[in-house]
């Protein structure tokens, strides 16, 4: 399991925001997006408060830390 | 291609440049000269040019962020540790060579064989460059 993972994926579906338009709004590529829907990048400290905040959702309920995940 | 971002795109326009323009570096070495090396770094410049032009008219979206910048940061490294693994390689077949009394400094092509050693460390540093990058970019980092 990854060390950071994250309810980009659930979050965005709720909203019916396309990944297009999440990343238009946080400043990042769709591949992007893709990349950590599939928690295989671990965005900076500032995409993820960007993230968060057009979800609509504090941080933490964004993404979450798992200390004895795979970094 | 359109599941590509744009800076992908360009990744794989690289390596196709890179690939056309050095693969035959390595198989006509023998009739390597400084005119030949300099007329790849003229046609690679103008090949990466032309193909970038065409990429960025076909691309709407060109955005790149934090993840593009990582990406490109591990292809350097990546080729910054080949180059510095064959200079070190290299300069130890130097020094074997020379004690062994098999290099002979007093020959006149021996500029040209160290131009096209040193040469072809950068080919095959930009290679692993770009293609470190695109592995990264598959991978989705």
């Amino acid at each position: 399991m990854p060390a950071i993972r994250n309810q980009i994926r659930e979050l965005r579906a709720q909203r019916e925001i396309t990944q297009q338009d999440l990343a238009d709004r946080v400043g990042v590529t769709r591949q992007t997006v893709i990349a950590m829907e599939q928690d295989k990048y671990s965005p900076s400290l500032e995409t993820a408060f960007k993230v968060a905040l057009e979800l609509g959702v504090p941080i933490e309920q964004c993404f979450q830390y798992d200390p004895k995940g795979k970094r | 291609m359109a599941s590509l971002s744009y800076r992908e795109k360009t990744l794989y326009a690289s390596l196709v440049a890179e690939l056309i323009v050095y693969g035959p570096y390595f198989f006509l070495h023998q009739q390597n000269s400084v005119n030949k090396v300099a007329g790849m770094i003229v046609a690679i410049i103008v090949l990466q040019v032309v193909l970038q032009l065409i990429i960025a008219a076909f691309t709407r979206n060109r955005r790149t962020d934090e993840r593009d910048k990582l990406i490109e940061l591990r292809g350097y490294r990546a080729g910054y540790l080949v180059v510095a693994s064959l200079m070190v390689v290299g300069l130890a077949m130097l020094w074997f060579h020379s004690t062994m009394g098999q290099m002979h400094f007093d020959n006149p092509k021996i500029g040209l064989h160290f131009l096209n050693v040193f040469f072809g460390m950068l080919v095959i540093a930009d290679i692993t460059k770009t293609a470190t990058q695109i592995v990264a970019y598959r991978r989705a980092l």
